[in-house]
């Protein structure tokens, strides 16, 4: 009895986690309050596979992009434009930051610009050594942009996400900047 | 020698077929409409001749199209209640995609989708200050890959185009 119970467990532990995870942070609509222009793309398992279909076999990015996306079970993008600098605070950043500060987050990009105020980090969650999410949270003067990517996700294919469903391409070049902090 | 109104009936009578079967698919688009008319007191304009209109005037890469145009709509900018208004009639199938809500312009624009083989039917309710219009069409492969690419930006052109 005591050994079908703890099956039991194990068995529905995934689905409890999966329950758990969350897609766009709970407060995250006080921001379009400030917000001039608020953006929102929401795509989910069923729409992300369809999607899929429809990504160029002939281009080889889209093709890397169509593979890595049919494993996703989603993508949810949340992007505020502000009218004026300042117009959100460091602790609505730090209020979304707070999100991944957990032990199956990691945060593997920080780039600070001292010199056009762009801020961008992006963090992993890991489960079993592999990668099953991504949060990417870049804040510039004006513009404030959330991105959650659900699901597992090949690193070396992360790239090539970029620039396709409303997700921004991750400039790499501007890690060698040297205005970084 | 034909008879020179010949192609003209030939059209009408293509344009009506067309109107009919896409009348027999409508009950999504005639519920988001009826959900309008329901909880903002308003009915959408009667416009003569509209799918006639349409059926030549229609965007590229775009078929099927539906459209209902609310004058004298009262829209405050607040979004919540409307998205539950709209996602509560349209049915399943359907995905929330793109929403953007402009503060400057008291504007929302919620853009859903409805994947199924091949192609992509897709409904648009933008919602300004004192008008409204509910769009629902088919799109092309095509333009699906336009939407894909760059969905913020393609719904920001769809509501520059319809501010225009």
């Amino acid at each position: 009895m005591r050994k079908t119970l703890l099956l039991m467990l194990l068995l529905a532990a995934p689905i409890t986690a999966r329950a758990q995870e969350f897609k766009i942070p709970p407060n995250i609509d006080r921001l379009s309050a400030k917000a001039k222009e608020t953006v929102e793309v929401t795509m989910e398992g069923p729409m992300l596979r369809w999607a899929s279909k429809f990504l160029s076999a002939e281009d080889p990015e889209e093709a890397k992009c169509a593979k890595l996306v049919q494993n996703l079970r989603g993508i949810y993008v949340r992007s505020f434009e502000f009218d004026k600098e300042s117009a959100y605070s460091n602790e609505d950043v730090e209020q979304l930051r707070a999100l991944v500060h957990s032990p199956e987050w990691t945060r593997v990009v920080g780039v600070r610009s001292v010199h056009d105020g762009e801020n961008v980090d992006v963090y992993f969650k890991l489960e079993n050594d592999k990668m099953a999410g991504i949060i990417v949270i870049a804040a510039e003067p004006k513009e404030l942009t959330f991105v959650n990517i659900v699901g597992p996700i090949d690193v070396d294919q992360l790239a090539d996400l970029g620039g396709e469903f409303g997700i921004p391409r991750l400039d790499t070049s501007s890690a060698k900047k040297g205005d970084r902090r | 020698m034909k008879s020179p109104t010949a192609p003209v009936l030939l059209i009408s009578l293509v344009v009506l077929c067309a109107i009919t079967v896409a009348n027999a698919s409508d009950h999504e688009f005639k519920g988001v409409v009826h959900a309008i008319e329901a909880n903002y007191g308003v009915h959408h304009m009667h416009i003569p001749l509209l799918g006639f209109a349409m059926f030549f005037a229609r965007p590229e890469g775009v078929s099927g199209m539906k459209l209902a145009v609310f004058e004298n709509f009262h829209f405050s900018g607040e979004s919540e209640h409307v998205t539950h208004l709209i996602e509560d009639s349209l049915g399943e199938g359907w995905f929330p995609f793109v929403k953007v809500r402009s503060k400057a312009d008291s504007e929302t624009t919620l853009i859903y989708t409805n994947p199924s083989g091949g192609k992509m039917r897709m409904m648009i309710v933008s919602l300004e200050a004192t008008e409204a219009t509910v769009v629902e069409f088919n799109l092309s492969e095509r333009s699906i890959q336009g939407w894909l690419k760059e969905p913020g930006e393609m719904a920001d052109d769809h509501r520059h185009h319809h501010l225009d």
